[in-house]
């Protein structure tokens, strides 16, 4: 598709306005903040530290959505609004799983870690089917017939509905499940605490205990795994054809559905295994904690420009890094505005993110 | 002949559904309703003027309608009731059937007759027929004791939104995902001005004033920095700020600001914080006094007249030049920009219009309920009202209220009732398993969003497809792609 300059046509400069509006803004409302901020990060380098770890972990899990929403709009340009909601009922499956296998923090570690491992390969392949599944059924069908704004829509509405279905999971009382979703349908479910918390920076007042080590080396070997099979394979060399253009991938014999089939199931994949993990790091999970996670996930992939697999990573990490300062320095009630403020002012000032090249916005 | 029979069964259906769900006397309303739905779905009769064979016509297909609706009825007298505790009156049955055909038949066999007249006359006719069952229906609510008026105001709220969100997105084809704010941002405005929050305690007039002004202004504040993005990119953003106000109405309540040093604000309660505004003032007219929550009818007759004046101007607006420039920078861009439309005004005037039906729409909530809370203004709030646009048919006025209708009494009315029933069903079968289950609240999200999905893949056009809009919903070929 070639992108055309509408700013040539133009006699406003549209740009320039938004621009002016959230610099007035900014200058306004967010300069003695800021200073605050920074004078007391410097006041105590400990704290910085320990919320930089924190930012680190998170901005793991983070990165492993934001993949998947940088995959699939790389290749359909389609914001894949149900990505969030995938990971959270990634959560819930992998709980379910962990019910019945019926893992306690009583399990010894060597029937634990296996056990662990599986839930997490089955955690994975489940979110992936169901991402197949609803790319076959609710955006295939509307891609190059409808405009964009359909799929988009038919993305909110199936996001609408995997947040309905982990609040009906909510009610699940099989007996093999052990009660792992307790008694009340709505209430947040809580992981049995089967990751070690040893601190392993223990004395040194800052912490960063063993289970973040594993949420972080199993996400790393994750993201490393993904940038290979891209970069590497000849699926992956058909991904990246496809998401250059699809027409002529086509014409080179490249099965265009079945690789971007191939997009969801890898995105649903590591939503799948990000979900697991924050659920098991964190210790709990809500049928609505996707709505926030993949805003952030997807701010995360703006900032490093959508459609590129390592700006997606380093969105991520600065995302969560950022988020982490901001429940400590500013408050946990903003960080939300926080996030969604970063993501207008990347979206008005460079759309194209911090490593996305000038193609992005075709509209 | 087919299309008649489908129509006598979509009205049949609703009543069915009415009568099965909700019980009493509100299978009187259900022949109503299904006499109101068969006449407008009929197709316009050919040939014109041909009276007779429309009393016939709106005969036969009145009875099939009034057979389903009676059926629901029996089902649920005979059937139901009996089970979750109401015992089998046989005349209060006899009264609802009779009712039902009463009310039902007549305006089916009306509503045809009116289709057969020449367009001019046939629009004057719906306008009339309209008119009436709005005007009476406080009346008739209150004679068969139904308690729905409660429901029906904010329905009519939700609607008088969605006519403001299809500027927005039907009209200029903006697809805004946080249009709820403006909701928000009118109510508190309004409950500032007119509330002892701030001891500024105008009238409800002069404060659903300042509530549109304030939402306009809001609009365009929103609305600027937005302008260079366009589709998804935009739908995003829009998000972010509907997601940004309630946070920032929620946690505005102990605002210090310090410019060095000097203390300009401390612990200052701007918005009332989880806490939200309470109480609101109410309006107060000379002959019915102040308007009291336990009497609904002037309620409901004020939002119906903020309503008729708002459908108004939006229709106006439509047929304006603003109007015509709205649709071809939906259409395209570049050439609207090459034809001479100043794209950001006319971007920006949507943005602005659109948040100021919104911003009366919240003044009026904030005084009906004489409270509001940052929590009502969620992005649920924003994702119903574009189900209900979208299902009635982006950029068709027509349409968003049917599809509003559709959407609000699913929501308000049908769920709870079938929740209530489903619940006394499940009590009395013994079964404790599905006990907690609460279908009312439960249930929503997977209505809003199979809406959305089916509606995207099975008629995107909406229910009532707009005739300019043809080329942003183009309708589908349903031919998937092959493997």
């Amino acid at each position: 598709m070639a992108t055309m300059r509408p700013s040539a046509i133009r006699t406003v400069p549209w740009r320039l306005l938004g621009q002016i509006a959230v610099v007035i803004f900014c200058l306004l409302f967010l300069t003695i903040p800021f200073v605050e901020m920074v004078k007391a990060m410097i006041a105590d380098p400990q704290l910085l530290a320990r919320q930089l770890l924190i930012g680190v972990t998170n901005g793991a899990y983070i990165a492993l959505i934001a993949l998947g929403y940088t995959l699939v709009y790389g290749i359909v340009e389609l914001i894949n609004f149900a990505h969030g909601d995938l990971y959270m009922l990634g959560a819930f499956f992998s709980l379910s799983l962990i019910g019945a296998f019926s893992l306690t923090t009583e399990t010894p570690w060597s029937i634990r870690a296996p056990i662990l491992i599986v839930v997490l390969i089955a955690t994975m392949g489940f979110t992936a089917g169901l991402n197949m599944l609803v790319d076959r059924w609710a955006y295939r069908r509307l891609r190059g017939v409808g405009s964009r704004m359909a799929s988009l829509i038919s993305a909110i509405g199936i996001s609408f509905v995997f947040q309905n279905l982990g609040l009906l999971w909510g009610y699940l009382r099989f007996p093999f499940m052990n009660g792992v979703m307790g008694s009340n349908a709505v209430a947040p479910k809580s992981f049995p605490a089967l990751l070690p918390s040893v601190n392993l920076f223990a004395g040194t007042g800052v912490r960063f205990g063993a289970k973040d080590l594993i949420v972080v080396g199993v996400s790393v070997v994750l993201l490393i795994g993904l940038y290979l099979f891209v970069s590497k394979t000849r699926l992956g060399k058909a991904m990246r054809a496809t998401a250059q253009d699809r027409d002529a991938a086509a014409l080179m014999g490249i099965d265009v559905n079945r690789t971007i089939s191939l997009a969801f199931v890898l995105g649903g994949a590591l939503a799948g295994a990000s979900g697991m993990l924050v659920g098991l790091y964190n210790g709990t999970a809500v049928f609505d904690m996707g709505f926030t996670a993949g805003l952030r996930s997807f701010t995360a992939a703006v900032l490093g420009g959508i459609g590129n697999i390592v700006g997606a990573m380093l969105g991520g990490l600065l995302i969560g890094i950022i988020s982490a300062l901001s429940d400590q320095y500013i408050s946990t009630k903003w960080t939300n505005a926080v996030v969604f403020g970063i993501l207008v002012i990347i979206l008005v000032f460079r759309p194209t993110g911090l490593l996305g090249d000038d193609t992005v916005q075709k509209a | 002949m087919n299309t008649r029979i489908r129509s006598s069964l979509i009205g049949g259906l609703f009543g069915f559904a009415i009568a099965l769900i909700s019980g009493g006397f509100a299978g009187i309303l259900a022949g109503l309703v299904a006499g109101l739905i068969n006449g407008f779905s009929v197709p316009q009769a050919e040939p014109l003027n041909n009276r007779a064979g429309a009393v016939r016509q709106g005969l036969v297909a009145s009875l099939i309608a009034s057979v389903l609706t009676i059926l629901g009825i029996v089902i649920r007298s005979v059937l139901i009731d009996p089970v979750i505790g109401t015992p089998l009156n046989i005349t209060s049955l006899l009264i609802s059937i009779i009712g039902a055909l009463i009310l039902g038949i007549p305006v089916c066999v009306i509503m045809c007759v009116i289709r057969t007249e020449p367009p001019a006359r046939e629009r004057i006719g719906l306008a009339i027929v309209i008119g009436i069952v709005l005007v009476t229906y406080p009346w008739l609510d209150q004679f068969l004791n139904l308690r729905f008026m409660n429901e029906v105001i904010p329905v009519l709220v939700f609607i008088l939104m969605a006519l403001g969100l299809n500027i927005v997105v039907g009209y200029a084809g903006l697809l805004d995902l946080g249009y709820a704010a403006f909701f928000a941002i009118g109510a508190y405005a309004a409950g500032m001005v007119s509330s002892p929050h701030f001891g500024i305690s105008w009238s409800f007039w002069l404060a659903i004033w300042v509530a549109a002004a304030v939402a306009a202004l809001f609009g365009l504040i929103l609305g600027s920095p937005t302008l260079p993005l366009r589709g998804d990119y935009l739908a995003i953003v829009t998000l972010g700020f509907g997601e940004i106000v309630p946070i920032a109405i929620k946690n505005l309540d102990k605002v210090t600001i310090n410019i060095w040093n000097y203390p300009l604000l401390v612990d200052f309660d701007f918005t009332g914080g989880t806490k939200g505004i309470n109480p609101i003032n109410r309006p107060w007219l000379p002959v019915i006094g102040e308007f009291s929550p336990s009497t609904p009818i002037p309620w409901y007759f004020l939002i119906l007249g903020i309503m008729l004046i708002s459908i108004f101007f939006i229709s106006r607006l439509r047929n304006s030049r603003l109007g015509r420039a709205w649709t071809a920078l939906r259409e395209d861009e570049l050439a609207a920009g090459a034809m001479g439309i100043n794209t950001v005004n006319v971007k920006l005037l949507a943005f602005a219009i659109g948040a100021t039906v919104s911003g009366l729409a919240g003044a009026f909530y904030g005084s009906y309920i004489s409270a509001i809370f940052p929590e009502s203004f969620r992005f649920d709030v924003s994702v119903m009202l574009l189900c209900m646009v979208i299902l009635g048919g982006l950029g068709n006025m027509s349409g968003v209220i049917l599809g509003g209708i559709i959407i609000q009494f699913a929501d308000r009315l049908f769920l709870p009732q079938f929740s209530t029933v489903v619940q006394k069903l499940i009590v009395a079968s013994g079964n404790e398993s599905l006990r907690e289950v609460n279908f009312a609240s439960d249930f929503r999200l997977l209505l809003f969003g199979l809406t959305l999905v089916l509606m995207m893949i099975l008629r995107p056009q909406g229910l009532v497809p707009s005739g300019r809009a043809a080329r942003v919903m183009p309708p589908v070929k349903v031919e998937v792609p092959h493997d």
